[in-house]
């Protein structure tokens, strides 16, 4: 069964992809409902236990705080009024919003030129160039991080060793200056392959008709690419773009492996995540913990919200 | 992975038993909730006790992180047939201590036995997590041990056992003997003499550092503040906590490392790193001091290119005229957990691993652990090792006199991860961006104070 | 707790990914201008070649890292091997560490990975078609609580989930890694988009007409169509739950039950551990270059089914 030989019947478009349906609870709905209950249920039970119910634990918790001597006491809001005084935490949301600024739009940037040169069909080994992008992404965070670490490594990395022999000074990636441009480095590394690949397959989907005036018109790739090609994925764009803010405010494999070879430079409150891991884990505050990444949650949905309405604000705007 | 239940069968021996065993069969399966079994001088188990139970088929969990301890495991196993012990590395430090409150506060999952470093102790004391070994052991042990290492094991008002103690880490230094040779440096006795080896063979070779001060390591920094006089931890075993990191021994401290790191005379890699290795395989380091007693061992698997070429000496001292002053870096101990279903054989594991002499000499000569026993410290077959490495230098010797020099009135928080964790933020920190190191101390008793306040201690 | 590294999905407010759109030609060949064979450009081959070093360049040097012995590993140019080849002597080091630990880790990974992906494709499957073609009470509620879960940081579940597994007696155990990873709403949601565009009403209204149950449309009917839809999503689950780190590292304490990322990442903390660590460099990073090959020879042979399944609908607008 491939994709390639999956044919439509060629039927009369339907408008909306909605099924046909009756007014009021004729036995015909109800024995579509049910199926539509049996099918979404192992599903939805999946999903009630796995992540509304320790969600809804996570926030039951938050409400609490557990002190080493003197036990549990109900403090209702306490843990989140604490969190957004606390400079650990804004520091590390503001890092990622750094990061995020700087890292998404390259990241995206590049693979949205990727998949168009790929799409364009203007080059040799397509097929080779288009894996050798794509295969990072099969690599594991940990080791990715692992493998750049040594790549960074001041005094046995290539970079360092090359450079020695030049006579010159390697940057140094893992200090206090370079490090965040090195995780950026990293994590691009890792996703720009994964955004091309989703990128390029919205391009292959594009309708051909699209091209017809533009085939009239007599424009150019550039041309092509930039007035029909792009509006044209901009959903998938979108797409990438939620996908990318939520990775990066939810970084922590990477700077916490980087951490074993810079423990100075990657604090314990780096990144949110990590701030919020180690709050459970070595201050023994996991109620606080779990406020802080409530919170983190809530600046997550606010960004990847403001994400698509700016561009649906552009899109309305275009009209 | 479920802990055996103890049987109908061992319930009925144990009935018909002496009413102590009963007593603790009962609790054993009841879960113990109630940690009746801790509370007050609990009576000695009898020996008959102890044999019965080793006597009866028993499966226990024990975590740790010690390579190949299957070896004095099996000897346990070989001298107590009916008992198996499942050895699990769930990690090392910090990872092993996350899974381990994990499981204690799940109440389930957590092994019958674990290994927990010396500044660890009294953390799980605190969560009413450990089995007082009080009743279990011969009452003659606690001569058996290095009074200093004994001492911390137990709870703070020294009524309680908590732990066996199983390795120590005196301080003392090991040195490049070919390096300091070449620029006529003498071994460093004194700080003084320390600091001045350190700029004369600086500026000798560029190349070259006396040592390396790490800014991730909060052990080493806190022996040093211990080797100082400065006695930074307390507490009162409830709920008052001391917390003095800005004394002046403890100032005196971070002011000598601030001058030297400040001039460049000394490097601050992160230790344990691969840089850091390759810095003592190929002479970046021409010492590694102040370390610990089991470091001439690990220097042997990871500098092997440098066999010959290095020394042990004693740690440099404050006071050039008084007697000599160590402290200690480093160690662990075997704990048992309060929540086992076989007190008994759990405490006999942990209590024979580290106290019988095969075992103790096997973990001391093959995995190098340095031994707390007064026995094992002195047996020739320990002392004797003149290794190859140190060209022919008894080092287990240099380390077994500096043991005997460890100040025994040193106490520490019950929370020292998260006081290592946030001392990494402030004076690591200022170590490894070559900053204000003694300001640093102020930022870390404020975030301890800070802290300890949150968790419900009062501060003292 | 899902196990999408970077992925989520996005909420839902009538934003423009779920625009109804009609069934459109899969095939893009007939496309206006592809008559008129682009030209190939020399330059911009080279340039992406290039670009292709930057990516291939830390696999390489992993490559070369494992041919060499822990001396070699600091001692000699990065980028080139070294004269004695320590390959052989790596992988067996990494096979018989620990009792032969790195097998088991092996094992792990592909069970845990493959479980969690067919069950969660499948889950993801007949959840979307049912979002896509049916209209029932409570139905967008529900899907929106499901996008709207994704936002949540992963480490506001762990502990959570941790307690409550302990409690079920499931940590330490293989479902612990695998139940949580089950829960796919980014799958739910590709497969909603999926199953509007690829499953035509007039089929499902036909079958209806025959006489069969809804569910036995589903089965014999949707299910065929949605395959490629099913594979990707299958695809991207595998790859995540392969490379997931955090979820096990809570969950697990044997070694025994380690995947490949905690256990090579308990590695590296070993060697960076304090006494009575070894330092095992070589066998990280052989051990790491081993556990790759897996994931790309997959990558190389299941390559078009990313495509097919993303293009056919799963991205567009």
């Amino acid at each position: 069964m491939t994709a390639a030989d999956v044919r439509l019947p060629q039927g009369p478009p339907t408008t909306p992809t909605e099924p046909v349906r009756r007014r009021g609870p004729s036995p015909m709905r109800r024995r579509e409902n049910a199926a539509a209950y049996i099918l979404i249920t192992p599903f939805v039970v999946v999903f009630a236990l796995f992540i509304v119910v320790p969600l809804v634990y996570s926030g039951y918790l938050s409400l609490f705080r557990d002190q080493l001597v003197g036990g549990t006491t109900f403090v209702a809001l306490d843990n989140y009024t604490r969190a957004l005084t606390d400079s650990s935490f804004l520091t590390g949301v503001g890092r990622m919003a750094i990061f995020l600024l700087i890292q998404v739009p390259i990241m995206l940037g590049l693979a949205l030129v990727f998949a168009l040169l790929l799409d364009s069909g203007v080059l040799y080994l397509q097929r080779f160039v288009r894996l050798g992008i794509f295969i990072p992404y099969a690599v594991p965070s940990v080791i990715a991080a692992l493998m750049w670490g040594y790549l960074y490594g001041p005094d046995f990395g290539p970079a360092a060793q090359i450079a020695k022999n030049l006579h010159i000074s390697a940057p140094p990636f893992l200090s206090q200056n370079w490090m965040l441009g090195s995780i950026m480095n990293i994590v691009s590394w890792e996703f720009i392959g994964y955004n091309m690949i989703i990128l390029y397959a919205a391009l292959r989907s594009i309708p051909s008709e699209l091209f017809d005036a533009a085939a009239v018109d007599g424009a150019g790739r550039v041309r092509t690419a930039w007035s029909i090609k792009i509006p044209a994925i901009r959903p998938a764009i979108i797409l990438t773009a939620i996908f990318s803010v939520i990775g990066s405010f939810q970084l922590f494999n990477e700077p916490n492996l980087l951490r074993t070879i810079a423990p100075n430079v990657i604090g314990i409150d780096y990144t949110p995540n990590m701030y919020a891991y180690n709050l459970a884990f070595i201050n023994r505050d996991s109620n606080y913990a779990a406020a802080i990444a409530f919170i983190l949650g809530v600046v997550i949905m606010v960004v990847s919200y403001s994400v698509q309405l700016s561009t649906q604000r552009k899109e309305r705007a275009a009209r | 992975m479920s802990r055996t239940k103890i049987t109908w069968r061992r319930q009925a021996m144990g009935l018909t038993a002496g009413m102590a065993v009963a007593a603790l069969a009962l609790t054993a399966c009841s879960g113990g909730g109630s940690g009746d079994k801790a509370t007050g001088p609990a009576a000695a188990i009898s020996q008959a006790d102890i044999d019965k139970a080793m006597t009866t088929p028993t499966k226990l969990t024990f975590w740790t992180w010690v390579p190949d301890i299957e070896n004095e495991v099996k000897l346990f196993e070989a001298a107590y047939p009916a008992i198996t012990v499942d050895v699990v590395n769930v990690g090392q430090g910090a990872d092993h201590y996350k899974k381990m409150r994990s499981a204690l506060q799940a109440g389930k999952g957590a092994p019958d036995v674990a290994q927990i470093e010396f500044q660890h102790v009294q953390s799980f004391a605190l969560g009413d997590n450990l089995l007082d070994l009080t009743p279990y052991i011969p009452a003659s042990t606690s001569a058996d041990y290095v009074p200093w290492v004994w001492k911390q094991v137990l709870s703070t008002d020294g009524s309680k056992i908590w732990s066996i103690p199983q390795d120590s880490g005196p301080m003392g230094g090991l040195y490049r003997d070919d390096i300091l040779k070449a620029h006529n440096i003498a071994v460093p006795t004194t700080w003084d003499e320390f600091a001045t080896a350190a700029k004369t063979l600086h500026a000798a070779d560029p190349n070259v550092y006396l040592t390396n001060m790490p800014g991730n390591d909060m052990g080493q920094f806190t022996a040093m503040l211990w080797q100082a006089g400065a006695r930074p931890f307390g507490w009162d075993g409830d709920k008052q906590v001391t917390i003095n990191v800005t004394s002046p021994e403890a100032t005196k401290v971070a002011q000598y490392w601030q001058d030297l790191i400040q001039a460049g005379d000394v490097s601050v890699d992160p230790d344990f790193t691969d840089t850091w290795y390759q810095g003592l395989a190929n002479g970046k380091y021409a010492g590694w001091a102040p370390t610990a007693a089991w470091a001439p061992v690990f220097l042997q698997g990871t500098a092997a290119n440098t066999s010959g070429l290095w020394r042990a000496a004693n740690i440099p001292q404050w006071d050039a005229s008084g007697s000599p002053v160590s402290a200690n870096w480093g160690g662990s101990s075997d704990a048992v957990m309060k929540s086992t279903q076989n007190p008994i054989a759990a405490a006999q594991l942990a209590l024979w691993i580290n106290h019988d002499p095969a075992s103790t000499l096997m973990l001391a000569n093959t995995q190098f652990l340095f031994p707390t026993t007064n026995a094992t410290l002195t047996s020739k077959e320990f002392s004797d090792l003149a290794p190859e490495f140190y060209g022919g230098q008894k080092v287990n010797q240099v380390f077994a006199d500096i043991s005997k020099t460890v100040p025994e009135d040193f106490s520490w928080l019950p929370f020292m991860d998260y006081a290592y964790s946030a001392g990494q933020e402030s004076v690591g920190k200022a170590i490894a961006d070559k900053g204000d190191i003694v300001g640093a101390l102020k930022a870390w008793q404020d975030a301890l104070t800070t802290y300890a306040k949150q968790q419900g201690f009062t501060v003292k | 707790m899902t196990t999408q590294t970077a992925a989520g999905g996005p909420t839902r407010t009538g934003s423009p990914l779920d625009r109804p759109s009609p069934p459109r030609q899969r095939s893009r060949r007939s496309r206006a201008y592809s008559s008129d064979r682009p030209r190939r450009s020399i330059v911009l081959t080279v340039v992406m070649c290039a670009v292709l070093l930057y990516f291939l360049i830390p696999l390489w040097w992993l490559l070369v890292a494992s041919t060499k012995s822990n001396a070699n590993l600091f001692s000699t140019f990065g980028l080139w091997f070294s004269s004695t080849n320590s390959l052989w002597v790596n992988i067996q080091t990494v096979f018989t560490s620990d009792n032969g630990v790195y097998l088991l880790w092996l094992r792990n990974s592909l069970v845990y990975s493959v479980t969690s992906a067919v069950g969660s494709a499948f889950l993801a499957t007949m959840a979307g078609y049912a979002f896509a073609k049916y209209r029932f009470p409570g139905g967008n509620a529900i899907f929106s609580g499901i996008l709207g879960a994704i936002m949540i940081p992963m480490t506001a579940l762990t502990i959570p989930t941790y307690l409550l597994f302990a409690n079920a007696g499931l940590t330490n155990t293989p479902w612990a890694v695998i139940l949580p990873s089950l829960a796919s709403p980014f799958g739910v949601y590709l497969m909603r988009v999926y199953a509007a565009d690829s499953v035509d009403d007039t089929l499902i209204e036909a079958a209806r007409v025959d006489g069969a149950g809804e569910l036995r449309i589903f089965f014999t009917v949707a299910l065929r169509l949605l395959s490629p839809g099913l594979v990707t999503v299958l695809l991207f689950a595998l790859v995540s739950t392969w490379n997931n780190y955090f979820l096990p590292l809570i969950m697990l304490n044997s070694p025994d039950l380690y995947p490949l990322t905690v256990g090579l990442a308990q590695w590296q903390a070993t060697a960076a551990g304090g006494s009575g660590s070894r330092a095992l460099f070589s066998s990280i990073i052989t051990g790491s270059f081993l556990s790759i090959i897996p994931l790309v020879i997959a990558f190389l042979f299941l390559q078009r089914y990313w495509q097919s399944g993303l293009a056919s609908g799963a991205v567009k607008g």
